[in-house]
C-alpha cells in the first residue's frame, strides 16, 4: 500500500492534520508507506503505482495544475483532503481583485513598500481565477474540513488503507451544536465583535451570523461550542451542494427569514460583507459559482489579466 | 546556456526553489533563494469586517496559524479601543505557547532532526520522521506525545487545534475549564520531562558541524519585556550587525525601523532596516535580544548555548539549537500558566462597542520570528489597508546570502551531489521558513534545486 500528500494551493494545515494523527500514525505507516508529501520528507516526485493520494489546496496557477493531472495519473484512488481541495478554500478570495490589482498593492502599495517597488516578472503566473480539484479532475472521495479534524480522520484514513467501508454523519453543524433555539424577539443582525453571545441560545438566534445551518458538519461543532459563530469552514451542507437552487448565501436568508419573521428583502438588507462572512472557503468552486443563485458571480472582479 | 534540475526538495513548509548559476569553469557565479507563488492576503483582506481578520489569516499557515490568529486579534483590540482583561491575556499567551511546542517539536524532530541523526548522506526516501522512527522509536514517539500536547493546548484555548478561532476583540469567546487545566497540567509536566531528555541530544547536535556553513552577518530583531524573553507582549528591541542595540518599537512605530524591496526572480519580498542594513528574526535573534529566558532549565540550556555561541551570534545552523532552548522556555511556560489558578478565570472579554480607532498594529513573535498585522479600517470597522510582515520575508535575505555561500563550498566542478545538495536546505531549513505565511502564498512552492550554467 502505498500513499501520497500533494499540497497545491494551501496552508500546509491539512498535512498536519494528518501528522495530528499523533501515535496512531506509526500504525498507519506499519500498513502502508509514504512514499510522497513534500512538507515532510525529500523525495522530489510522486513515484508511479499509488494506491491512495491525498491532495490539498486549491489550483491557482499552472504549476499547480500540472501537478493535479500528475497525481491523478499516478495514484489509483484520488482524495481530495480539505476544504481548498474540496471548494477553492480561502485561495479563492484572491478573485475579489484583478491579479494586477494584487501585484500592485503587495509590491507598491503596502506602506512599507516604494511606489517604484519591483513586481516580479521571473515567476510563474497565476490562472484566470482559482479552482476545486474536483473543477479540473476525477476525484473518488472528497474530505472536507479547514482542515478535517482529528476525531473523523482517525476513522476515515484507516479504514481507506484497509479498503473498508464507514458510515459517517451526514448532517449540518447544527446537528452537533448544543445550543436551545428560544425565542427570537426584536432580531436584528449584529456584527461579530458587538456584545457578548450567551452561552446557551442559537447563535443565529441571537442575531450573529452563524453558519452552521449551511455548513456540512464533521466538526463537533467545535465554534459554536467556544461560543464562536460558524464560518461555514467545512463547506456547503449537502442539501446545497445536491441541489442547483440552493446556495449559501440564499439558504441564509431563507433561514433568516422563516426565524424572524422578516421579509427576505428586509433580511438581505442587513446583511454585510458577503464575501468574507459566507463565501470565504467556497468562492473558488465552480460548483457553488455555477449554481443559478449565487453571488458568487457578483463579487468576483476579474478572473484574468 | 545548460540547466540541470535537482528537483523538489522538502521539509520546509510551503515551496522554493534554489537556482545556482555557473560560469564556464563551473563555479558558482551566484546562487538564490527562489519563491515562486504569491497569495494576495493583504489585497484581500480589503473589504473585510476587520473582526474576520482573526479567523480569516490563520489559513495564510497551517504550522502557525496561531501566530497570526493572535497578531490579528491584537490588532483588533485596539481598533475598537478594548483591553482584554488578565485572564484572557494569560490565555493567549498559552495559545501562543501551545503553538510553540507544536511548530518547535515538529521542527527540531521531524524536519531537521533527520539530517543531523540520520546524517545529510542518508537516501531521500529515509532521511524523514518516518526513517527515524525506524531508527530511533523511543525519539519519535516522545516527539509525538510532545507535539500533541502542543496541539491539544491550542484546542483546549483556541477551539481548534489548526486554525484556532476563539481570540477575538477584547479578548477569549471562552474561558478554560477547571478540568482541562487540570489534563493539560499533567500532560505540560509530561512534555517538559520530554524537553528535559531531549536536550542532551540536541546540545550534542551541532558536535564537528561547521557552524560557519551558510554564515551571513546581520542586525537582529526580537521581543522582548525588560531583558525577559517573551512572545506575546513587549516591545520590539533591534540590533545592528554588531550586537549594539539600536533601538525599539511598538505598534505604528515599526515603519520608522524597516522597510521591505523586492526582486524580479521571487514572489518572496525582502524586509531590511531603514538605512539599508539587513537583519534576521526568528529564534537566533530572540536569543540574541534577550538577557535571560526567565525559566530555570532554559537559562541553563541559554548558558551553555552561550557559552559556544557568544552572546550574540550570527552562526545560522545556530538557529537549530536556539530553536532547542525555546522549545524548553515554552514547555516550562506552559507548566507555570497551568498551575496559576487565574488561568480558569471566567472575565474573558472585555466587550467591544464601536471602532475607537481607525489603525491597529498587533505584533507577536512567531515560531519563526516577528509578526506584524497591520490594519486601517473606515469608521464602520470595515478593512481599508492591510500590511503583513512575517518572519520569512525578514529572514529572505540571510537565507538567499547563506545558500549562495553554501553553494559555493559543496558545488564541485559544476556538479552538485544528492548529500550537497541537502546541505544547501540544511542552511535553507535552520531558519525553518515558512513560504506559505512568507507570501501568504497561492499554490506550491516545490523546492528545487537548479543549476544554470552561463553560456
Amino acid at each position: 500500500m502505498k500513499i501520497a500528500i500533494e499540497e497545491l494551493a494551501g496552508c500546509s494545515g491539512c498535512t498536519i492534520a494528518v501528522l495530528d494523527l499523533h501515535e496512531m500514525l506509526l500504525d498507519v505507516v506499519d500498513k502502508a508507506d509514504i512514499v510522497y508529501s513534500p512538507v515532510i520528507m525529500d523525495v522530489k516526485e510522486p513515484p508511479e503505482g499509488i494506491d491512495i493520494a491525498f491532495v490539498t489546496g486549491a489550483v491557482r496557477n499552472a504549476e499547480n495544475q500540472e501537478r493535479l493531472e500528475k497525481i491523478r495519473r499516478r495514484a489509483k484512488t484520488l482524495v481530495a483532503l480539505g476544504t481548498c481541495a474540496c471548494y477553492g478554500g480561502v485561495s479563492g478570495l484572491s478573485m475579489l481583485h484583478s491579479n494586477d490589482e494584487i501585484f500592485s498593492y503587495v509590491y507598491r502599495e503596502v506602506e512599507t513598500v516604494k511606489p517604484d517597488g519591483v513586481i516580479p516578472t521571473d515567476v510563474p503566473p497565476f490562472l484566470y481565477r482559482a479552482f476545486a480539484v474536483g473543477d479540473l479532475t476525477k476525484i473518488d472521495y472528497y474530505i472536507t474540513g479547514c482542515p478535517p479534524k482529528e476525531i473523523y480522520l482517525k476513522q476515515i484514513i484507516p479504514a481507506l488503507v484497509s479498503g473498508d467501508k464507514l458510515n459517517l454523519s451526514r448532517k449540518s453543524v447544527c446537528a452537533d451544536c448544543d445550543r436551545k433555539m428560544g425565542t427570537v424577539e426584536n432580531w436584528t443582525l449584529k456584527r461579530r465583535y458587538e456584545g457578548v453571545p450567551d452561552r446557551e441560545h442559537c447563535l443565529l438566534g441571537q442575531g450573529y451570523l452563524c453558519l452552521g445551518s449551511v455548513t456540512f458538519g464533521r466538526c463537533g461543532a467545535a465554534c459554536p461550542k467556544n461560543n464562536v459563530p460558524c464560518h461555514g469552514c467545512n463547506g456547503p451542507s449537502l442539501d446545497i451542494l445536491r441541489e442547483p437552487c440552493r446556495d449559501i448565501y440564499g439558504m441564509m436568508v431563507r433561514r433568516i427569514s422563516d426565524l424572524t419573521d422578516k421579509p427576505e428583502k428586509e433580511v438581505e438588507k442587513e446583511l454585510y460583507d458577503i464575501a468574507h462572512t459566507m463565501y470565504p472557503f467556497t468562492i473558488g468552486s465552480l460548483i457553488m459559482e455555477d449554481k443559478e443563485v449565487s453571488k458568487i458571480r457578483d463579487l468576483v472582479k476579474e478572473r484574468s489579466r | 546556456m545548460k540547466e540541470v534540475t535537482i528537483n523538489p526538495v522538502t521539509r520546509i513548509e510551503g515551496h522554493a526553489d534554489v537556482r545556482i548559476y555557473l560560469n564556464d569553469r563551473g563555479e558558482v557565479d551566484s546562487a538564490h533563494f527562489q519563491v515562486v507563488e504569491l497569495r494576495g492576503f493583504e489585497k484581500f483582506l480589503s473589504g473585510a469586517a476587520i473582526e474576520e481578520a482573526p479567523r480569516i489569516t490563520p489559513r495564510i499557515c497551517g504550522i502557525c496559524p496561531t501566530s497570526h490568529h493572535l497578531a490579528a486579534a491584537k490588532a483588533t483590540d485596539q481598533i475598537f479601543g478594548v483591553e482584554p482583561p488578565a485572564t484572557a491575556k494569560k490565555l493567549r499567551e498559552l495559545l501562543n505557547i501551545g503553538q510553540y511546542i507544536h511548530s518547535h517539536s515538529l521542527h527540531f524532530f521531524m524536519l531537521a532532526a533527520p539530517d543531523f541523526i540520520l546524517g545529510h548522506d542518508c537516501p531521500p526516501e529515509t532521511r524523514n520522521v518516518i526513517g527515524l522512527a525506524r531508527h530511533s522509536p523511543d525519539l519519535a514517539k516522545k516527539a509525538i506525545a510532545v507535539r500533541k500536547f502542543g496541539q491539544r493546548l491550542t484546542e483546549a484555548i483556541g477551539g481548534k487545534p489548526i486554525h484556532p478561532s476563539n481570540a477575538l476583540p477584547g479578548g477569549m469567546s471562552a474561558p478554560l475549564t477547571a478540568a482541562k487545566r487540570a489534563e493539560l497540567a499533567t500532560m505540560a509536566d509530561e512534555a517538559l520531562r520530554i524537553a528535559l531528555e531531549g536536550w542532551d541530544i540536541a546540545r550534542t547536535l551541532l558536535d564537528g558541524v561547521d557552524t560557519e556553513f551558510g554564515a551571513v552577518r546581520t542586525g537582529f530583531m526580537g521581543m522582548t519585556n525588560h531583558g525577559v524573553y517573551s512572545t506575546y507582549d513587549g516591545p520590539v528591541a533591534v540590533l545592528n550587525g554588531e550586537g549594539g542595540r539600536i533601538g525599539s518599537f511598538t505598534g505604528t512605530d515599526y515603519t520608522k525601523f524597516i522597510e521591505e524591496y523586492s526582486e524580479d526572480w521571487s514572489y518572496l519580498k525582502f524586509v531590511r532596516l531603514k538605512g539599508g542594513e539587513n537583519y534576521r528574526v526568528g529564534p537566533l535573534a530572540r536569543l540574541n535580544v534577550v538577557e535571560k529566558m526567565g525559566t530555570e532549565h532554559a537559562d541553563a540550556a541559554l548558558a551553555e548555548y552561550r557559552e559556544r555561541f557568544g552572546t550574540v551570534s550570527q552562526a545560522a545552523l545556530a538557529y537549530n539549537l536556539a530553536r532547542y532552548v525555546e522549545f524548553i522556555a515554552s514547555c516550562e511556560r506552559a507548566v507555570k500558566l497551568l498551575s496559576d489558578s487565574g488561568i480558569t478565570g471566567t472575565d474573558v472579554r472585555t466587550p467591544a462597542v464601536e471602532v475607537v480607532n481607525r489603525r491597529g498594529v498587533g505584533i507577536i513573535e512567531a515560531p519563526r520570528g516577528t509578526l506584524i498585522h497591520d490594519y486601517t479600517v473606515n469608521d464602520a470597522g470595515i478593512i481599508e489597508r492591510c500590511n503583513l510582515i512575517v518572519a520569512t520575508c525578514q529572514n529572505n535575505y540571510a537565507i538567499d546570502r547563506g545558500v549562495e555561500d553554501v553553494a559555493r563550498r559543496v558545488v564541485k566542478n559544476g556538479a552538485l551531489s544528492n548529500g550537497a545538495a541537502n546541505q544547501i536546505e540544511m542552511v535553507i531549513r535552520a531558519y525553518d521558513p515558512c513560504i506559505s505565511c512568507a507570501t501568504h502564498a497561492i499554490g506550491r512552492m516545490p523546492m528545487k534545486i537548479e543549476l544554470v550554467r552561463k553560456a
